[in-house]
């Protein structure tokens, strides 16, 4: 049982903010980590780091046991790591299949392909597909995402990132927006991906999610891993004391 | 949303329609009016609201009224031929019978000009020029030439014991201000008892006119006159005096004789002006095309003079004519 | 734990068009509406000149540089920046253009195929260094082309001492310049038409479209679904460049003449038909054919107002006026259809949205 992601003594610092303190982080092939903090206990920034959008000041990333560079999120996605961050990330004016294969285009066959034609129709019915499976509610394929509810929009962001992944997914906050339906869908599809063996990492303030979905449970306070926890050893109170700072050292 | 969208595009629509409509009744239309056999003349001015057009366009106006013919006006706001160009080809679709037209570029305006003449339309050139005039049925023009002399006998009366002067032109290779600067400089050289220092070249900036201007007198402190082909490049020259201390003892003659200039010629800040005519240019001009569109016989070329407008003409009469207007 | 619960939501269809869509499409159709009633008037203003084959001929013609530059401008726009420069590349690469055809000599089609090679890659060079400082140094583009407009001029004025050079092959002038295609068709149309056609496949067709729209909508999500956003900007702004330094050689056949002292008003009246057309200054929206036809309308409203005998001053005002009400009406229809827009404009601040990336990323 080797982490598929490790991350050792990561720090990030925002002028005199110190975003991360020597955090250290690790998901499982097929595992769920929920990673839990107050506001401002590092959460995101981790997870733009792990994911390539932001470098880390100092610090050691391990893919499969070999540490790896991430200079750019294009790192990270060749490496079969996808996102959903907490601002989501898509292009307003977008419709949601231009913002599904934003990046990775499907293109035509042959010479038109070349020069930069796309099919339309592939991405198309590739993005119907991911949605649907989803139970994303989203009425339209062709409008711009701006124009689309909060949820809707999270829904798309979230299809996008699962239907990417092949070895790392990580959920920074996906249900915030989302109907008590679209929620469950979200929770059933974190179950449903880590079955076909992908690391998840799911990030929310919601406890019953968090013990309703993940395996492990790591918390996050000012900067750094305070504690880890197996599910079935860990109780609310116990994450929420994590959470408030009550364990200053890592307990593990 | 939508409602409120489509009545902004309806309102622009009616504005469209209503300044175009009270356009043409207050200015006369070209085809509103006119007599029995009234001509229906078309000014293209250089660039429109410049004091020296506003001039040739009284002058025009007035011996079209004359001769019974009408005249619409019309010009870019900047004499600049890709801004000309496109006016140009409105007012030859217009059909007028006749354009007069100061041309923007010797080279530029060539071929839209050439489209005139290929419509049937006369055409005759106002104060500028083209590489070949031979598409207009007249020429007429200041005598840059004559008006560069005309700056050297101010400066002569200005400082009659002589010594050194220096010419302020803009920049190489435009027709009108080399004409200046090349009379100038040859009656300079004909008097003995003037020096004649070289034309240096301001680019039109006022800054730059300044810089030449208060250097030249580090060097040469007795220089008793300066031209200034024009308005910017005297301005200039009047701040590099001030710079260097010589307010009143350097003589500045500027070009043309706009609202601007002849403040500065009450302010003391230039001495001397030499007037073009532009009036006189309109009124020939018109006559050249009518004459033209009777088939009568044309001049080719035409010069006109220039005056010379000092502190003690600029309240005489000749000297209140000889001053570019700014309405008519 | 199985997935029995894919859940019976709202599935997704495929509505012909979004409200958004719809009315960048309304836009489009209005301002053509607003074009035809503007010809409309006109016509019965002036019934036996205004529509005239001569008259639309100038008119098309007059339209034709400005087509070819607004080609460019729209992508520029469309990412979030704006091209200030585009008035005076056209006339240093006409200048590089026409020195390097003396050079060769000849007055044939090799001679204009040697100017137009010199012509593209003045433009281009001047695209890139407008793309490098803009995307990799992080000015702001209204600064960038704000640079480039003066020292690109300089330079043509350095190359010529200020003095405009005229010395345009025979074949450019008069089989370009102002020949036909055919009867009456100017070329110079047809070659701007062809330009336009080929800017309008580019970006509503093409993958290089996509990443314009893209950068311009937000350039932080572009860079993290991998899109190499600095290398797009470069080169949009490249292609910009490259029109520019073409639209350089159309403007040396039509005028004969580098325009040296002209063209200063070009990059607004560019920019002024880009916006009439719907593309929005803060990015993300826009097409090609809006911009075609936001630059026709000032240009026939000068025309018809030209033709009715109205003062040039008042021309300007309804011009100005136009775009102003146009933009506002757009403006206000946009705002009711997509929210969260940035209300800065964003050719004001860093490109590219790198800059801001941790900052958005925190929220
Ligand atoms: N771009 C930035 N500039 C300055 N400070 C930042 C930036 N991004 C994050 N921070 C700071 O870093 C710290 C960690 O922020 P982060 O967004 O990672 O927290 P989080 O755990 O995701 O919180 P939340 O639960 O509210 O999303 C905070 O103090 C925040 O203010
Ligand atoms: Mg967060």
């Amino acid at each position: 049982m080797s982490a598929v992601l490790e991350a050792r003594g990561i720090t990030k610092h925002y002028g005199h903010v110190e975003a991360l303190a020597d955090a250290n982080f690790d998901v499982q092939a097929g595992e769920v980590v929920a990673l839990i903090g107050d506001n401002g206990a590092g959460k995101s920034t981790l997870v733009r780091i792990l994911s390539g959008a932001e470098p880390a000041d100092s610090g050691e990333i391990l893919f499969d046991g070999r540490p790896v560079h991430l200079s750019s999120p294009t790192d990270a996605r060749a490496l079969g790591m996808e996102t959903v961050f907490q601002d989501l990330a898509l292009a307003p004016h977008l419709s949601p299949v231009q913002n599904m294969y934003l990046g990775r285009e499907v293109m035509r066959n042959g010479l038109l392909g070349k020069l930069g034609f796309m099919d339309a129709k592939s991405m198309r019915d590739g993005s119907r597909a991911a949605f649907d499976r989803l139970g994303a509610t989203v009425r339209n394929l062709n409008g711009p995402v701006g124009s689309m509810s909060g949820g809707q929009r999270q829904g798309i962001a979230v299809a996008r990132a699962a239907a990417w992944a092949q070895k790392v997914i990580f959920l920074d906050e996906p249900t915030a927006a989302l109907g008590v339906v679209q929620t469950q869908n979200v929770l059933e599809l974190v179950r449903r991906v880590s079955g076909e063996g992908i690391g998840v990492v799911f990030i929310s303030h919601s406890m019953p999610h968090v013990m309703e979905v993940a395996d492990r449970i790591q918390v996050m306070w000012r900067g750094r891993r305070v504690a880890t926890y197996n599910k079935a050893d860990t109780s609310m109170e116990q994450l929420v004391s994590a959470m408030t700072g009550a364990l200053a050292q890592e307990a593990s | 949303m939508k409602r409120k969208s489509t009545v902004i595009v309806a309102v622009l629509a009616a504005v469209a329609l209503g300044a175009a409509a009270c356009g043409s009744d207050s200015d006369g239309g070209s085809n509103a009016g006119g007599g029995s056999d009234g001509y229906e003349l078309a000014f293209v001015q250089g660039v429109a609201g410049d004091a020296f057009y506003i001039t040739m366009e009284c002058g025009i106006k007035e011996e079209a009224a004359k001769q019974g013919a009408t005249v619409t006006v019309q010009g870019a706001q900047k004499f600049d031929p890709t801004l000309q160009t496109p006016v140009l080809q409105s007012v030859i679709a217009s059909k007028p019978d006749a354009i007069l037209i100061a041309p923007t570029d010797v080279a530029a305006m060539q071929q839209p000009i050439a489209q005139a003449k290929a419509q049937g339309i006369k055409i005759v050139l106002v104060d500028t020029t083209l590489n070949d005039p031979s598409v207009a049925v007249s020429a007429i023009s200041s005598d840059n030439s004559a008006g560069g002399k005309a700056a050297f006998e101010a400066i002569q009366k200005l400082a009659p014991n002589g010594g050194k002067v220096l010419g302020v032109g803009v920049q190489p290779g435009i027709s009108t201000t080399d004409a200046r600067d090349k009379g100038f400089a040859d009656a300079a050289k004909a008097d003995s008892k003037f020096t004649y220092l070289g034309v240096q070249y301001s680019q039109n900036d006022p800054a730059k006119a300044a810089s030449i201007v208060s250097a030249a007198l580090q060097k040469d402190p007795d220089i008793v006159g300066i031209f200034a082909s024009n308005l910017f490049s005297a301005q200039g020259s009047a701040t590099g005096i001030r710079q260097a201390g010589k307010q009143g003892q350097v003589n500045v003659v500027g070009f043309d004789a706009g609202p601007e200039q002849i403040k500065a010629l009450q302010d003391g800040t230039v001495q001397a002006l030499i007037a073009q005519q532009p009036g006189d240019i309109g009124v020939q001009g018109v006559q050249q095309a009518v004459k033209a569109l009777k088939g009568e016989a044309n001049e080719a070329n035409i010069q006109t003079g220039s005056t010379i407008i000092t502190k003690d003409t600029i309240d005489s009469p000749e000297g209140k004519a000889a001053a570019y207007k700014a309405s008519c | 734990m199985s997935a029995t619960q894919t859940t019976p939501t709202v599935a997704t269809e495929d509505a012909p068009a979004s409200r958004l869509s719809r009315i960048s499409r309304l836009q489009a159709l209005q301002i053509l509406i607003l074009l035809v009633v503007t010809i409309a008037v006109f016509t019965a203003l002036r019934p036996d000149t205004f529509l005239t084959g001569f008259n639309i001929r100038g008119i098309v013609q007059n339209t034709a540089i400005y087509a070819v530059l607004g080609v460019g401008m729209t992508f520029v726009i469309i990412t979030g920046g704006i091209d200030l420069s585009v008035g005076s590349v056209l006339v240093f690469s006409g200048v590089v253009a026409d020195k390097v055809m003396v050079w060769y000599g000849g007055q044939g089609w090799a001679t204009v195929l040697v100017g137009l090679v010199a012509a593209l890659a003045s433009g281009l060079a001047w695209g890139l260094v407008n793309g490098v400082l803009v995307a990799k140094a992080k000015v702001p583009p209204l600064v960038v082309t704000l640079g480039s407009l003066s020292a690109a001029l300089g330079f043509a004025q350095i190359i010529t001492k200020g003095l405009d050079l005229r010395d345009a092959p025979q074949a450019l002038v008069n089989d370009i310049g102002f020949g036909n295609i055919v009867g009456q068709v100017p070329t110079i149309a047809v070659v701007a038409a062809v330009v336009v056609v080929f800017g309008i496949v580019l970006l509503h067709r093409t993958r290089f479209g996509l990443y314009t729209y893209a950068i311009g909508s937000n350039a932080e999500a572009g860079r993290r679904s991998g899109v190499k956003v600095e290398r797009h900007l470069i080169k949009v702004y490249a292609f910009a460049g490259l029109l520019a330094g073409f639209a350089g050689l159309l403007n040396l056949g039509f005028f004969q003449s580098t325009t040296i002292g002209g063209q200063s008003n070009t990059p607004l009246n560019v920019i002024a038909g880009v916006a009439i057309g719907g593309t929005s200054l803060f990015g993300g929206i826009g097409s090609v054919f809006g911009t075609v036809i936001g630059l026709f309308i000032p240009i026939v409203l000068q025309n018809g107002f030209i033709q009715v005998g109205v003062q040039p001053f008042w021309q300007q005002v309804v011009v100005g006026a136009v775009l102003v009400a146009v933009v506002y009406v757009d403006q206000l229809r946009r705002a009711a259809a997509l929210r969260g827009t940035s209300p800065r404009l964003p050719f004001l601040s860093r490109a590219g949205g790198a800059g801001s990336a941790s900052r958005k990323g925190s929220a």
